[in-house]
């Protein structure tokens, strides 16, 4: 099974994810990543640590997939 | 290993907890016992299952969870010595979630018909079982607290600190180290976050000083910034008779 690792950037700090996971779905990843940066995102953005959540996905060496958040307040 | 050894923490725990005498004692001391062992991740009581006795763990832990039709696990409880994580099953006859074993366990199996016997006999034990099923509620209370209001750095402290209070009075806490066997997924699965996550505020205990995490236990490097994340108020265990 293949492992992918899940860094998670906030607002440039980057936490790596040394361990992995081994998953096999492309779908398996994307919903990790997602509900990551969700979760991760709500602490950030109501603590008011960071405005940006990237979790970066990699599969060995290569970007596997990357999700985007940010935080936009208007008025 | 002997029924008396496999009561010990038993014992221990509900006379911290209650008022539990001498009699009472003689007569837990009395009730007859299964002892069987189960490994790592074995299903104990499954959802929907029927138990016609009560689990006792004697060594090792366990966890209460239930899974969504979607397959998503939510770790509801962890079980220590001493407790009987289904004791509600005497009167609740179908379990609603699963009891898994979460090390290799010793578990003493004692019948419900022995403990309708010894609860009828001895209205003390009776009320003293109801007390427990009480607390047991009480975590659960606060458990929904934990996961539903504070962010994720609190829910594990609070989760640790917790535990740490429970194995203190079963005499499992030496100095600033206890037992933690929870891996990072099933951290995860008591925050309801995702492994990764999980991993993240592991992380982030651990370079802010608060925690460190060893396989299968945790040490406190600062007492009090632990505390302060927990926003923990130890009442709702009612450690005490008192309380």
């Amino acid at each position: 099974m293949p492992r992918f690792h899940f860094h998670i950037v906030e607002d440039g700090r980057v936490i790596t994810d040394e361990e992995g996971q081994e998953l096999t779905a492309r779908d398996a990843v994307r919903r990790e990543a997602v509900e990551t940066g969700a979760s991760v995102a709500r602490d950030a953005f109501i603590r008011g640590s960071a405005s940006r959540i990237i979790v970066d996905v990699r599969k060995g060496d290569e970007v596997f997939l990357k999700v985007s958040i940010s935080l936009t307040v208007e008025g | 290993m002997t029924n008396e050894s496999v009561m010990i923490a038993l014992i221990t725990r509900l006379r911290t907890t209650s008022a539990l005498d001498d009699e009472d004692v003689q007569a837990i001391r009395s009730l007859p016992i299964v002892v069987k062992h189960y490994q790592q991740g074995q299903l104990i009581v499954r959802d929907g299952g029927r138990p016609a006795e009560c689990c006792l763990i004697s060594q090792g832990f366990c966890v209460r969870s239930k899974t969504t039709s979607n397959g998503r696990r939510q770790i509801l409880s962890i079980h220590i010595p001493g407790e009987i994580p289904d004791l509600q099953s005497l009167h609740l006859h179908v379990l609603d979630h699963d009891l898994v074993a979460l090390t290799d366990c010793t578990l003493g199996f004692i019948s419900h018909v022995s403990l309708r016997e010894i609860t009828r006999r001895r209205p003390n034990l009776a009320e003293i079982f109801w007390r427990d099923t009480l607390i047991d509620a009480a975590m659960f209370r606060d458990w929904i607290v934990n996961v539903g209001q504070r962010p994720a750095p609190s829910r594990l402290a609070h989760i640790i600190v917790e535990l740490r209070e429970r194995l203190k009075v079963v005499g499992q806490v030496q100095g600033a180290r206890f037992e933690m066997p929870l891996t990072q997924e099933q951290i995860g699965e008591a925050m309801g976050v995702t492994s990764v996550h999980a991993n993240r505020i592991v992380k982030q205990l651990r370079d802010d000083n608060v925690l460190e995490f060893h396989r299968g236990s945790v040490r406190v490097i600062d007492e009090q910034k632990l505390l302060e994340l927990a926003d923990f108020d130890g009442l709702y265990l009612h450690q005490r008779p008192s309380l």
